[in-house]
């Protein structure tokens, strides 16, 4: 996987995607190509750390629920190392008060899969703009 | 004048000597008194002897018919040689003859060689008593006195004889009746000796043994009873029931009654009671027996009777009544009735339990049309089974056998039969067995199945509701990815130039994951179906992996390390393929909910499959987590047992039920480490099915032979 920091000037904003469904990884960051993003999917938050990644990333696409540390668990970690990313959470579990409690907690929107594409084009817009 | 006064003086002394001579003739009977017949001839004789101064003197006494005379003579030495007493009897009666009437009073005779002077004197009125002569030769025997003296003394003699005769007479009389007294007396006293023995017999017999007066009074009582009872004889004399309160107050009427009625008719009676002894005031049984003994009449002369303690018959018998009546409810209870069947008379025996189950009279004759008109016609009979087992190679042998019954109402009895070849007492085989109505618990078996689908069921539901993360996760993954792709392609081909070959990509995925959907949909509908169970050969490492796959999100999200380890080569098993996913998909849920407070330690859940011992196939389920409680290992198992604030907790009991219709048992076990196993063990599909019409009529694998796997 090319290094972010190997990006030259980069007009492309850079949204991460971590999500442990392959199917999730494989498909989003198509997408977000296709809206002007540059994308780079992780399987785990800790890859995501342990990335060079972190601090290009302009918007991340979190999972909720993940073996190891979960979505919320980065958004804690991000907010302890005063990394303030906008994040937008991805779930398959349609819990309306979950949701409510992670935009509580900062998250910008929490999307239910299967979601459509301008829903997650104004999200992620909403996420680039609302800092 | 002297000559005259001589004369006249010895004329006086002559009177005074006679009259002195009558006195002592008077006197004889005084002397006489008390003595037998030859004392009294004798002194007679002596006294005629020397008071007259005879020369001879003879008796003939005449005695009754029987005995000869007697014949005694007396004769003075001045006759000389005489001859025998008989032979001068016998002259003296030829002389004077028979008729003592015609007697002359005075004979002159010639007695040896010299003349004497006779005077026969007859005994009695008649001469019936017999004579006396007197003799002398004196030419002036017998003067007037000496004939005076001789009638007095013969009247004398003659009533002294006559006494004498009585008296002896009364003698004989008084000894022969003395004799017989005596004799008697013998044979009484032998007959008394007789009677005692007898009645010491009767006293020392085992038994009460007591005779009863025509009346029914008690007469003779032996000790025995006397003994038991405590009762004096007077107190059972003193009146005809006054026995009777010895008898237990419950059996008295009874007992007066059968008492009244025999002594009564005269028949006796024979009546049973419960008599008390006095010894310890127990209650035993008694058979209390008469006979009546009557004379030739007819007329009743006593009751002969017994009384024998059969108190131990009695309680033997009772036993044996209650145990035949145990038995019998004890079949009737159990449904079970007894069936035996001897093959050398063919011969076939029903209990009454039995007849009842087969709706038929109890009694019949049972025949096989009989049975076969009970019997399912697409079942083999119990008799005919056991005809087949008998005429095998072995002979007899023990076994079970189910069939069916279908009744003249079309209803179906089910039949379990446990059969024992046996010999009898005579040495004969003959078959035992034990038939029992079942019906009632297989169809409580079919609808406890049917409940524990309808309960497996709900299981499944709550575990839908607890899977709705993993379904949503499960369906909504490739959904996702489909619609994503979906508008990734759009936005590929609306692009300038189109992006074809990302399109052609995108495309591809769609494809793809739609058709993953459906497969996942498939199995979730195929995990979640209502269905009958079925069975059907199975692989369990498949059936592992697709529950893997249901359940690997949820399962994740739980951060559970999964760790397969599924043997190569693993047999298969016969059984419902939905079902036993069930408990697979239970014993993951478990390992994975025993964990959800480990943090210091991986979530590590083990699944295993391996080969068992005895051709039996092993799934374990391994978590580290906090394991349980040794002593509730029963309860595990039980139904809502449950350790979960929300669950039902009906998973692991099912789950059980499940195995163990599959002929197999669930268990648990902690691990040296922390965390618990959960194994199921069960029978690897044999090499040829007996029947596979439904679970519950798979029978468990016969031994199989050397080709087996």
């Amino acid at each position: 996987m090319e290094s972010c920091q190997e990006r030259s000037a980069i007009d492309r904003l850079l949204v991460s995607v971590v999500d442990d469904d392959s199917s999730v990884r494989e498909s989003l960051p198509d997408l977000l190509k296709q809206f002007g993003f540059a994308a780079r999917a992780f399987s785990s938050a800790e890859d995501f750390l342990a990335s060079d990644c972190v601090d290009q990333t302009r918007c991340l696409l979190l999972d909720v629920a993940m073996p190891g540390m979960t979505g919320p668990d980065l958004q804690q970690e991000l907010i302890r190392r005063r990394r303030a990313i906008p994040i937008i959470f991805i779930t398959a579990d349609r819990d309306m008060i979950v949701r409510r409690l992670l935009i509580e907690q900062g998250a910008v929107e929490c999307l239910f899969k299967p979601f459509s594409d301008t829903a997650l084009l104004e999200a992620v817009n909403l996420a680039l703009h609302s800092k | 004048m002297d000559v005259q006064d001589e004369q006249a003086g010895g004329e006086i002394k002559r009177l005074q000597r006679c009259i002195n001579d009558l006195v002592s003739l008077l006197a004889l009977p005084a002397i006489w008194s008390g003595g037998d017949i030859s004392q009294v001839l004798d002194t007679l004789l002596n006294t005629l002897m020397r008071m007259l101064r005879l020369d001879l003197v003879s008796v003939r006494l005449n005695l009754p018919v029987v005995e000869a005379p007697i014949e005694i003579v007396r004769v003075s030495q001045s006759l000389g040689p005489m001859p025998s007493a008989h032979e001068i009897c016998e002259a003296l009666n030829d002389s004077l003859g028979d008729s003592s009437r015609r007697w002359p009073p005075l004979l002159r005779n010639v007695m040896g060689d010299r003349d004497v002077s006779m005077v026969p004197l007859p005994l009695g009125l008649r001469g019936e008593l017999g004579m006396i002569v007197a003799a002398a030769q004196r030419s002036d025997f017998p003067q007037q006195t000496e004939a005076l003296l001789l009638s007095v003394a013969t009247s004398q003699a003659y009533i002294g004889l006559q006494e004498a005769r009585l008296l002896s007479q009364q003698k004989r009389i008084a000894d022969e009746l003395d004799q017989r007294v005596a004799q008697r007396t013998a044979e009484l006293a032998a007959a008394n000796a007789e009677l005692q023995l007898q009645v010491g017999l009767l006293q020392s017999l085992p038994v009460s043994a007591w005779t009863l007066k025509p009346d029914g009074t008690p007469d003779f009582v032996n000790r025995v009873w006397l003994e038991y009872s405590g009762q004096s004889l007077d107190f059972v004399r003193s009146r005809p029931d006054a026995w009777m309160a010895a008898v237990h107050p419950e059996d008295r009427e009874t007992a007066s009654r059968s008492f009244w009625e025999g002594v009564r008719s005269g028949q006796g009676f024979a009546m049973e009671t419960r008599s008390r002894r006095a010894r310890d005031g127990t209650y035993r049984w008694h058979l209390n027996q008469a006979v009546v003994l009557r004379d030739a009449e007819g007329t009743v002369l006593k009751f002969v009777g017994t009384t024998t303690d059969i108190d131990d018959q009695k309680r033997a018998e009772e036993k044996l009544r209650r145990s035949e009546a145990f038995l019998a409810e004890g079949q009737r209870l159990g449904q079970v009735g007894s069936y035996s069947w001897r093959p050398a008379t063919d011969e076939i025996t029903w209990s009454a339990e039995l007849y009842r189950i087969y709706e038929l009279e109890i009694g019949m004759p049972v025949t096989l049309e009989l049975i076969r008109s009970r019997v399912h016609p697409e079942d083999v009979t119990l008799i005919e089974k056991m005809k087949m087992v008998d005429q095998t190679r072995e002979g007899g042998r023990d076994f079970e056998w189910r069939y069916r019954l279908l009744m003249p109402d079309h209803s179906i009895k089910y039949m379990h039969a446990v059969a024992h070849a046996t010999r009898d007492q005579d040495g004969q085989s003959e078959y035992m067995a034990s038939v029992q109505d079942v019906t009632a618990r297989s169809l409580a078996e079919e609808a406890r199945d049917k409940a524990q689908s309808e309960l497996a069921n709900v299981a499944r539901v709550m575990s839908l509701g607890a899977l709705t993360a993993s379904i949503a996760h499960e369906v909504n993954q490739p959904l996702s990815g489909i619609i994503t792709n979906a508008s990734t392609c759009l936005r590929m081909l609306a692009a300038d130039p189109p992006q074809l070959e990302g399109a052609r990509e995108t495309a591809r995925r769609t494809i793809r994951d739609g058709n993953r959907m459906s497969e996942v949909i498939a199995r979730l509908r195929a995990l979640f179906r209502k269905k009958e169970p079925t069975t059907e050969s199975v692989n369990l490492n498949d059936a592992v992996l697709e529950v893997i796959a249901l359940s690997i999100v949820e399962l994740q999200k739980n951060r559970v390390m999964l760790r397969p380890e599924l043997a190569d080569d693993l047999p298969l098993v016969t059984g419902d393929r939905v079902q036993l996913q069930q408990v697979i998909l239970n014993l993951l849920r478990n390992g994975s909910d025993a964990m959800s407070t480990v943090e210091d330690r991986p979530r590590q859940l083990v699944i295993r499959t391996e080969r068992d011992d005895g051709d039996r196939v092993r799934l374990t389920v391994q978590d580290a987590g906090i394991g349980f409680d040794p002593q509730a290992a029963d309860r595990l198992f039980d139904p809502f047992y449950t350790t979960k604030g929300d669950g039902m907790g009906i998973g692991l009991s099912v789950s059980r039920s499940i195995i163990e219709r599959h002929h197999g048992r669930l268990w648990a076990t902690l691990n040296d480490g922390p965390g618990a196993a959960f194994s199921f063990s069960i029978p690897r599909t044999p090499e040829g099915l007996v029947r596979a019409d439904g679970i519950r009529n798979i029978q468990a694998p016969a031994v199989t032979g050397p080709g087996a796997a």
